[in-house]
This record gives structure tokens, C-alpha cells and sequence, in this order.
């Protein structure tokens, strides 16, 4: 990276965290819902906590238990289940086994049984086929769009009496002392200066005896919670930006494919994916770690000029992109996880506790996992009587006990090599990682949050899409059925010094094009944001806006 | 040999031009089925009865004239059972009404009082052996289906400015007729029309439609659309919902999926980024025009011609153009 | 007041549709559901009036099969207080058939006023309302984009072409309604909740056989793709000229 460049460090223009919206002491309203378990976020993790936290009781009660009618509540900021999920996704199917014993393979909401597989170093003009490394094989897992099996797990749980509400994001957490009492939802129908519109609902006050927080990648309440209680992580959290695209395709995908290589910069960790979801029906996608070293990169470019790639055009070609989105996945690993995930009447399960595995690219089973553990614990504190922390620990203690925690462990240090050094020499480490089983290297390689590395301020090669087989981002975000209202007020909260230089990285960080520089300033287009959280880790912060705002996948 | 009625749709003493459309479509669909005589119904206050001959000139045999002073405006208890016992004692083949806003009053009225199935938005028809085979989209247009009407009559609905109304001058023996109901006993009363905005040319007849967007930027910008739609002579101005909700123009301007569905000879659509739910309004027009700042912009891609540029230039350079050009025509 | 409304579940229209193996149907795989717009309005609009009228009861009703409970109890999640599922396999294609079968359930119920939604965009007919009060023998105003009731007695305003009609009518009557009447209230969290515990009735439709019969259905045939004709102002003319020559419009 040349020198001479201008640097930007993103952290030295991000606001803090608004911790004192995000975390209220004031006590709930009077006409407050009451629940007794509140999920907040209908993903994966967040359902299948519902799930089977309602199948303990149910079995409790039938056995004769005293618990009684226990209500469970999800919490969904999109506005129909699945809106908001995006995954690549090949699933590890032990977590939805497990919650559902009773059912087949066959009845799950997978695509298709991993077949085939290709690893593939790309140039600029070639793909050169390499072994799959051993961390990447997925026999024995299955293709599954994330949209599907979110919604599939919806029906099962109102089938199970939960109640789910969509539409409803929780933007504050109620405090009582240490404890966590409940959440408050968003209002929604305010104009752009904040006035009420004719439409306007206001927060709706809910409290529960536990709160799990399941609100995925970099979630805002989590954040708070952590930072209000001073829970510390041996490294901080860090991420990677996934684009994504659905191709309607004529040729079938027959193997799964993951690349390395162009076009992503050498210093930059990533990689890209094409999985078959049907015999005409492909997902493909980029991730790229948000450490990377230039103001100009730009993921959702980057994926654009790969499809230009032989390997990706010959296939895309003939076909039709029906579906676009962005997503960010923590890739900080076991030393990124908060040393507590649990409290005076709360725990914190899935993304939000960080349980993903990048080596593999894999966290909805842990996602699931979690949120089953999290039901156990719930559902004892309830028994119990006693929701505290030292009661709900046991959800700590049981993640710890699991194949989570020693998956986590066994590759704790495979993405981190990357943060250190060239995309060769980490690729060396994380071989070596493997071989040993995470053996060596040993130690803990630290890390430095995202905002923290700093950016050459260099202008970015231009490139002109051409409509079919590449998009612009505001033709990509029209894909991603966002429809959000252009004079929702803005849910992002702009820091300080903002310089054109900042304003370029901004420009680029954003999948969606929520950020622009005209000129010398920063224009900021919030209904344009699809949630991803990017902003939120290099940029401006992201809160909690009206529910229903944001992308409305369907298959992603 | 089967006999066709269609319904003329008035205002006062006027005859609109979907009534003509309707004569024309009953015309063609005695045609298509060996002959046949069309017979049509006029109903409206004193004066009206002046308007039979021109209906004549347009293809009905016979005009039936329903002429009372209660009816200077719509009455929907009346034309429903005058239409319904009229179709019925005259055996007719099938009845033609408009998918108007009247229309779409009136003709399942019409057709559940008679007891027999109704299919509206029309775009065109066959007959098929013993039915009558109707094209009807779907889901905002983006289905077509074929449908087949076996009753007897057979009740259609035409979308308006799908059949021009075609000159073929029949007899036009005039018919007179009273209301079944007497227009006082109705329970349903219009008791005013009001003309909106004074003679504008409506976005459903319009040959030309202008519709304007976003990027206009202020209401007082749609004179720019105003100005272009006047240099045309034969336009009608309409707009994109984001207009409509934000108050620039008002509701029953707004095309699109849940506001008026047009299919003008010419489309242009003035600052519009192309949202779904807008072409799902117009993308049957024949000629569709874009001018955007944004070249990316969706509208792009349904549009036959496009500018990419500054509307506010484009668009008085285009007006002046239009005048220039119909000069001389 | 006794408050009737009619709802149908349709599929989200910002799609591409397929057209199913029987090439007489849309293909439903994907398809997301939800409340007609036109019939949130017509909710909104019943509930507005029980606001307004102590002691009144708005009763929602829907064709179909099962899956049509969700639909209701959106309804009911808004604030009405009971639904009734006329159980069908298949909602008809025959608009007078849906008629028939709403009317027969309606002209039990002694209602004040029974409310449809103008039209729904999947069938796109917009028949059913004023065909069902043809059935019930009552007055009827179709797409009204507002709406005013006293002493047994209502106006409302409907938009023509270019015009408005001021309508007054006499009650009982079934009313249609237009966009612009109202806004659909969002369901609050507490009215989600509420809703499980409201009466669902189901009872079996009363279908007759059907007039019209659908012979295919299919995707209507691609634009040819159009071109950009130039930049800014300079263009015009070119513009001009196809217009002219080429599309024959000018």
C-alpha cells in the first residue's frame, strides 16, 4: 500500500454506541405486554429457542408440571419472516435434528444434498482447480436457502402456540438494576424531521422475565448489553461483508464452488461461493473481511467484476439475476466471543454471541444450537423460579460443553493469521491449523477491530456495469425487494469529521449505495439500507428504524 | 345470427367515447358471430335522446333511449334494471359494457341480477363454438388468461382504449323507453357530478399519456409535464404514486397497480425511476418514452426510446419539438 | 352497528409469476401471501366506524381454503371480532360463484353495512362486491374514496374519469372501497395477541357450478428491448424523429 496515500481510520469517525437509547432505566409503560421469555429476532437462532423452549413446557405441562401457560414471544424487525435472513447456505444438519427427532432428513426445508465440490484459485483470466482444503468439505451437509428454513421454522412454531410478531423491531432494552426487565419496540410512521405522520404507531412497551437477543450479525442491542455491563472478549469482534445473488440460470450448477484469489486484493481475506439451489436456480456470493486496506474496495464491485470471470460467465451468461442482497458474518471466532453471553434475565444466542466458524463458513447449526441451549437454561430458570444470572449461567456452561465451543476452539486462530500477514503466508498458517487440529500455530493471535485499520485514501478503478450480468448498486438493491418509504427519518447516526476521503469509504464500504459523496459532503440515503451492518462497523452507526424498512428476501 | 347490446355510457347529455368503444366491440361481435343486429342503450336526462344518431352512425341497429330528468346524473338501481330487464326480454347473444369507473358499477350488477357469470378488463374476444373466448389480465398484467363464457348472454367489459370506436353506420331506428324504476325510488342517489380540474382530457381516453415522478422534484414542477402535455394537444397529464402520496398531484391521477391502468398510444414517463408497481399501469401502452437523469434507472428497461438527461432540460427542448412537429402535420 | 367485511388472501404482486403445469393456473411455489390491499381498507373503513358506533361488531369473512385463517386473523389482529371461514378447496375463478357463496353467508347475519375491498390485483375482475349486493338485494356504492355515516343514512364520494361523483344512499348497504379512503391501521403487538382468542367459525362454502372457465393462462409476450436515444437535450431531436417515422406516434 503506498505510503504517500492519505489514511483513513474509520474508527476515528465513527459515534459511540447510543447507549442511552439503546439501554432505558425509566420503567415500562403501565399497558406493557407481558411475556415470559422474549426472543428478539426471528432467525434461526431466535426460532429455534422458541421451538424448543415451547416443546419443554408443552412436555412438562403433559407430564404434570406446574408452569402453566408460559408465553413466548419472537420478535421480527422485517415484516414477514425470512425478509431479513441471508446465508450462502450449506447447513451442518445436527441442530434441526436434534430439535426435531422426530422427523426425517427428508422433511426439512433443504434444497439438496451436497454432491460434488471445487476449491478454485482464481487470476484475472483463469481458475486454477486446488484441492478442497479439508476445513471447506461439506459431505454430508445440505444446500438450503436460509429464507426457507427460516419460515419453515415460523410454522412450526406458531404451530406451537408461540407468538410471533413481524413487523416489530426491539429497539431498547428495559433495566432494572443489573437485570434486564424487557425490550421496546420501534414507533413507526415518522416523517423525515421525526413528526409523527397520519400513520404513526407508537413503541410498544414489553416485558419478560428473560430476554434472549438473537438479532444476528453485529446486533445492536447485544452490542449495548455488552458494553453497559463491561463484558469483555480476549479479542475484539470482526467481520467480513457478504454480497450475494440468486441467478435464475439454463445450464445446472452440478458441484458446489468456492474461489480464492482474484478479484479480491491480496491483503484481503475472502473468498467466493456458487452453490446449485435447484436445477436452474444458483446462489452465488463474495465475502470479503472489512479489514481491507483501500478506501476504493467495494465488495459488491468486486463481485460484479468476478462474474465477469469465464468460470462465473459462462454459467450467468444466459441466465437472469432475480435476487440480490448483502449480509456481514462475525469472523472473530472463539477469542472474539463475549466472555459472558448471559445475565440477570438475559442471554445472547447465535451471531450475536459471535458463533460462527469461518473456516468452514458455517454458523446456522451453531445459531440453532445456541438458541436450544438457551431454552434449556430458560426453561430451568422458569422451573427454578429463578432467573438471574447465576441461574441462567448454565447456558454458558452448556455452549462451553458443546460441539460450539470446541469447533470454535479447534480453528480459533485460522482467520486471525489472516489479519497478520499475506494471503500466502496465512494460508500457510491455516493449513498448518488444520493438520494440527489447531495445534499450531499456538498462542492467541490478537486482533484490532475493524475500525481500526487504517485505508489508503486511493481512488477506485472505474467500472461501468453493464445492466445484464452486472449491476449497478441502486439496480441491486431494487432486487433485493426493498421498498422501504424515501422519507423514513434516518436510522443512522453520522460521527464526526466526516472528509471526502471518508465520505469515498463509505461510498464503498456500503453494498447498497445508502452512501454517496457529491462533492465535498456525504449524502446519506437511509431507505436504501438492507441491514447488512457493514455501516455499523466501519461507519456510521446503525439503530433500530420502523419495522417492515429494509430488503424483503425471499430465497437468499 | 345472435344479437348484441351494449350499454353507451353517458355524463349529462353527453356521450363518452368508452360508450362508442362499446358499440364498436358489440358491432364486432355480432360480426363474429354470422350477423347480427346490435342494439344499444342510452340513458341520460332531456337532451340525450339528440345523441342517438351518432351512436347510429357508430354500428347500432336500434338505440334504445331511456330519457327522464332524474337522470342528469348516474343512477345505478336505475340503469342496472333497465340494462338487466332490457338484455333480458331481448335474447341477446351477449352485452357489452366498459370497464369504467361507471362500467365496473354497473356491469356485474347487471350480469348477478340476470343470474349469469361477467368478465371485465377485456382485451379482446372469439367466438368459440357455443362460447364467447375473452383475453383478461392478471396480476397487475402480468398475466394474460383466456377465458370462456359459456352463459347466455355472455357479459363482457372492455378495457377503455382497446377498441376504437370505428364509424359503420347502421339504422339507428331510435327506441323509446322508460326507466324500469322510476329515479326517485332509488336507493342509491348521486346527487352531484363534479367535474374535476375543467375539460382535461381524461388519463383513460388520452391517446397521449405524460406522467411525471420524483424527479420533478416540487409539484410546482409538473408545469414542465403540463406544458409538454398542451404542446401535444391529445395528452393527458398523470403520475407516480410517490407524487400522488406526497400530495403534488391527486389520487385519480396516479397510474399504476392500484391506481388507474392506461394503454395510450404514447407513454412518456417524465422523472420516473420505474417502480413495479407504476408499470404495472402502463406497460401495455404501444410507445413508451423515458427521460432520467439516471441512465440505471428501471424504466429504462420497458421503455422503447429513452433520454438520459436533466428533465428540466430535456423537457422544454421536447416541447418546443412536439409544437414544431404538429405545425406542420 | 353490525359490520360485515369481505377479504381475500393474494399473493404478492412484485414478482415474475410462472405459470403452472396445468397451464391454467399461476404457479403459488414462492409465493409470498397477505391481505388484498383493497380489503385493509375495508377493514380500516369498518373499524373506523365501530370507533365511532359504541356497541358495534365487525365480522370478517373469507373464501377458502384453511390457509385463508391467516388472512382472518390479520383482520382480527386490526380489531374485528370474529371471522367466519367459508371453507373451499380452491378459491373460484367464477367471480358470480364467490358471490353466491358470500351472499348466502351474509343474508344471515342482519348487517348494516358489508364492506369489499374494490377489486383484488390477482383476479383483477373487481365483481364480487357489487355482484353480491345485486344478490342480497341491497343498495350499493363501488369504489368509494370516502365515506360518511349518520342516522341510518350514508354519503360517500367515488372518482370517475375526470370527475366525482357525491352519492347518498340508505342502509342496509354494501359498500366497495377505493385507495384513498383511508390507511390500513397496523396491527399493535397487543392486537396480534387478542386475536388468537377471537371466534373463528368455519362452515363449508355453498359453491354453484361455474359459467366461465379458464382455457389457458400465459405470460404476457417480452417488450422488444427499446434503446437510449442520446443525452440531455441534444437528443430531442432524434427522439422527434422516431417518434415520427419509426413508432408513428407524432
Amino acid at each position: 500500500m503506498p505510503d504517500r496515500a492519505l489514511k483513513v481510520v474509520p474508527s476515528a469517525h465513527q459515534a459511540p454506541l447510543p447507549l442511552e437509547r439503546l439501554i432505558l432505566t425509566e420503567s415500562p409503560d403501565a399497558e406493557a405486554v407481558s411475556m415470559d421469555v422474549l426472543f428478539v429476532g426471528g432467525g434461526p437462532a431466535g426460532l429455534a429457542g422458541a421451538i424448543a423452549l415451547a416443546r419443554l413446557v408443552k412436555a412438562d405441562n403433559e407430564a404434570g408440571g406446574d408452569l402453566g401457560d408460559v408465553q413466548i414471544g419472537v420478535l421480527e424487525k422485517a415484516g414477514a419472516l425470512g425478509e431479513h435472513s441471508l446465508s450462502g447456505a450449506v447447513v451442518n444438519p445436527i441442530a434441526i435434528r436434534a430439535l426435531f427427532p422426530e422427523l426425517k432428513d427428508k422433511d426439512f426445508p433443504f434444497r439438496a444434498p451436497v454432491g460434488g465440490e471445487r476449491v478454485y484459485f482464481l487470476t484475472r483470466s483463469r481458475a486454477v482447480r486446488i484441492p478442497t482444503p479439508p476445513t471447506m468439505k461439506n459431505h454430508g451437509y445440505q444446500i438450503a436457502s436460509l429464507c426457507e428454513i427460516v419460515r419453515w421454522l415460523g410454522e412450526k412454531a406458531e404451530g406451537l402456540g408461540v407468538n410471533i410478531f413481524t413487523g416489530f423491531p426491539a429497539a431498547s432494552l428495559f433495566a432494572e438494576g443489573q437485570r434486564v426487565t424487557g425490550v421496546r419496540t420501534a414507533p413507526s410512521g415518522l416523517a423525515r424531521s421525526g413528526d409523527p405522520k397520519s400513520s404513526y404507531a407508537p413503541p410498544t412497551d414489553i416485558t419478560a422475565q428473560i430476554t434472549v437477543l438473537a438479532e444476528g450479525t453485529r446486533g445492536t442491542l447485544a452490542q449495548a448489553y455488552l458494553e453497559w455491563q463491561k463484558v469483555a472478549s480476549d479479542n475484539p469482534q470482526i467481520f467480513a461483508l457478504g454480497v450475494k445473488e440468486i441467478w435464475e440460470t439454463l445450464t445446472p450448477l452440478d458441484a458446489l464452488v468456492h474461489t480464492l484469489g482474484w478479484p479480491i486484493p491480496k491483503d484481503c481475506f475472502g473468498g467466493s461461493f456458487m452453490y446449485p439451489l435447484s436445477r436452474n436456480l444458483v446462489a452465488l456470493g463474495l465475502v470479503v473481511g472489512l479489514d481491507y486496506k483501500r478506501t476504493s474496495d467495494d465488495v459488491h464491485e468486486m463481485l460484479q467484476r468476478m462474474k465477469m470471470h469465464p468460470l462465473f460467465r459462462d454459467l450467468l451468461e444466459s441466465g437472469e439475476m432475480v435476487e440480490w442482497g448483502a449480509k456481514t458474518i462475525p469472523e472473530g471466532g472463539y477469542y472474539a466471543l463475549p466472555k459472558r453471553r448471559h445475565g440477570d434475565g438475559l442471554m445472547i444466542v447465535g451471531d450475536s454471541a459471535g458463533f460462527v466458524e469461518v473456516a468452514s463458513l458455517k454458523g446456522i447449526h451453531y445459531a440453532m444450537q445456541s438458541g436450544m441451549f438457551a431454552a434449556r437454561a430458560a426453561f430451568n430458570a422458569l422451573k427454578k423460579k429463578d432467573t438471574s444470572s447465576a441461574s441462567l449461567k448454565e447456558y454458558d456452561t452448556m455452549i462451553e460443553g458443546s460441539f460450539i465451543a470446541k469447533d470454535l476452539y479447534r480453528r480459533r486462530n485460522m482467520r486471525l493469521a489472516f489479519q497478520e500477514s499475506n494471503f500466502y503466508v496465512a494460508g500457510f498458517k491455516a493449513g498448518l491449523m488444520t493438520v494440527t487440529g489447531g495445534a499450531l500455530p499456538g498462542g492467541k493471535i490478537a486482533s484490532h477491530p475493524d475500525a481500526a485499520v487504517a485505508r489508503a485514501a486511493l481512488p477506485p478503478e472505474p467500472f461501468v456495469p453493464d445492466g445484464k450480468l452486472t449491476f449497478s448498486k441502486l439496480d441491486a438493491v431494487f432486487k433485493s425487494g426493498n421498498a422501504t418509504r424515501d422519507d423514513i427519518p434516518s436510522h443512522l447516526i453520522v460521527g464526526p469529521d466526516i472528509t471526502p476521503e471518508v465520505a469515498d469509504l463509505y461510498t464503498h464500504m456500503c453494498p447498497a449505495g445508502v452512501y454517496e459523496r457529491d462533492g465535498e459532503r456525504l449524502v446519506v440515503s437511509p431507505a436504501n439500507c438492507i441491514d447488512c451492518k457493514a455501516t455499523d462497523v466501519l461507519g456510521p452507526r446503525w439503530t433500530p428504524r420502523e419495522g417492515g424498512s429494509g430488503p424483503k428476501y425471499r430465497q437468499m | 345470427m345472435a344479437n348484441v347490446f351494449a350499454f353507451v355510457e353517458t355524463r349529462g347529455t353527453d356521450v363518452r367515447k368508452v360508450g362508442l368503444e362499446a358499440v364498436t366491440a358489440a358491432r364486432m361481435l355480432a360480426e363474429k358471430s354470422g350477423g347480427g343486429e346490435v342494439h344499444a342503450l342510452l340513458l341520460g336526462p332531456p337532451g340525450i335522446a339528440a345523441k342517438a344518431t351518432q351512436v347510429g352512425q357508430y354500428g347500432a341497429d336500434t338505440v334504445i333511449v331511456v330519457e327522464h330528468p332524474g337522470l342528469a346524473n348516474y343512477s345505478p338501481e336505475v340503469a342496472t334494471a333497465t340494462a338487466a330487464d332490457r338484455i333480458k326480454s331481448g335474447g341477446y347473444r351477449a352485452a357489452v359494457f366498459s370497464t369504467s369507473a361507471q362500467g365496473r358499477d354497473l356491469a356485474p350488477r347487471v350480469a348477478a341480477r340476470l343470474g349469469v357469470s361477467i368478465v371485465t378488463d377485456v382485451l379482446s374476444f372469439e367466438i368459440e363454438g357455443d362460447s364467447i373466448v375473452v383475453r383478461h389480465p392478471m396480476n397487475i398484467g402480468k398475466v394474460i388468461a383466456t377465458i370462456a363464457i359459456a352463459a347466455k348472454p355472455a357479459i363482457i367489459a372492455m378495457r377503455p382504449n382497446v377498441i376504437a370506436p370505428a364509424r359503420n353506420a347502421k339504422a339507428g331506428k331510435v327506441e323509446n323507453a322508460q326507466p324500469s324504476i322510476d329515479p326517485a325510488t332509488a336507493r342509491v342517489k348521486v346527487i352531484e357530478t363534479r367535474q374535476g380540474g375543467g375539460g382535461k382530457l381524461d388519463l383513460a381516453e388520452a391517446p397521449v399519456v405524460i406522467a411525471g415522478g420524483r424527479g420533478l422534484k416540487t409539484a410546482e414542477n409538473f408545469k414542465l409535464v403540463e406544458d409538454l402535455a398542451s404542446a401535444f394537444g391529445n395528452a393527458a397529464v398523470g403520475a407516480t404514486r410517490a407524487v400522488t402520496d406526497d400530495g403534488w398531484r391527486p389520487h385519480s391521477d396516479q397510474i399504476g397497480q392500484t391506481g388507474r391502468l392506461v394503454s395510450p398510444e404514447l407513454y412518456i414517463a417524465v422523472g420516473i425511476s420505474g417502480a413495479v408497481q407504476h408499470l404495472a399501469g402502463m406497460r401495455t401502452s404501444k410507445t413508451i418514452v423515458a427521460i432520467n437523469k439516471d441512465k440505471d434507472a428501471p424504466i429504462f428497461k420497458v421503455a422503447d426510446y429513452g433520454i438520459v438527461g436533466d428533465v428540466f432540460e430535456v423537457i422544454p427542448a421536447l416541447t418546443l419539438a412536439v409544437r414544431e412537429a404538429k405545425k406542420h402535420h | 352497528m353490525k359490520i360485515a367485511v369481505c377479504v381475500k388472501r393474494v399473493p404478492d404482486m412484485d414478482v415474475r409469476f410462472r405459470i403452472g403445469v396445468d397451464n391454467v393456473s399461476v404457479d403459488e411455489a414462492g409465493l409470498k401471501f397477505d391481505i388484498n390491499d383493497f380489503d385493509a381498507w375495508a377493514v380500516e373503513a369498518a373499524l373506523k366506524l365501530k370507533d365511532k358506533v359504541a356497541g358495534s361488531e365487525v365480522t370478517v369473512i373469507s373464501l377458502g381454503p384453511d390457509v385463508v385463517q391467516e388472512t382472518i386473523r390479520k383482520a382480527l389482529s386490526m380489531g374485528a371480532d370474529r371471522g367466519i371461514q367459508l371453507k373451499a378447496d380452491k378459491v373460484p375463478f367464477d367471480g358470480l360463484v364467490i358471490a353466491k357463496a358470500l351472499s348466502a353467508e351474509l343474508k344471515t347475519g342482519g348487517y348494516d353495512l358489508v364492506f369489499f375491498g374494490k377489486m383484488s390485483p390477482d383476479s383483477s375482475n373487481g365483481v364480487v362486491g357489487p355482484m353480491a349486493a345485486e344478490l342480497l338485494g341491497l343498495p350499493c356504492v363501488t369504489a368509494i374514496s370516502s365515506l360518511e355515516i349518520a342516522d341510518g343514512k350514508g354519503t360517500a364520494k367515488r372518482e370517475l374519469e375526470g370527475a366525482q361523483e357525491i352519492v347518498e344512499f340508505s342502509l342496509p348497504a354494501v359498500l366497495t372501497v377505493d385507495e384513498g379512503l383511508n390507511a390500513a391501521r397496523l396491527p399493535s403487538l397487543k392486537g396480534i395477541m387478542a386475536a388468537k382468542k377471537k371466534p373463528l367459525e368455519v362452515k363449508p362454502a355453498q359453491l354453484a357450478e361455474p359459467q366461465v372457465t379458464v382455457r389457458k393462462m400465459e405470460l404476457p409476450p417480452e417488450r422488444k428491448a427499446g434503446r437510449v436515444v442520446g443525452e440531455g437535450a441534444s437528443a430531442v431531436p432524434e427522439l422527434v424523429r422516431l417518434l415520427q417515422t419509426e413508432a408513428k406516434v407524432l
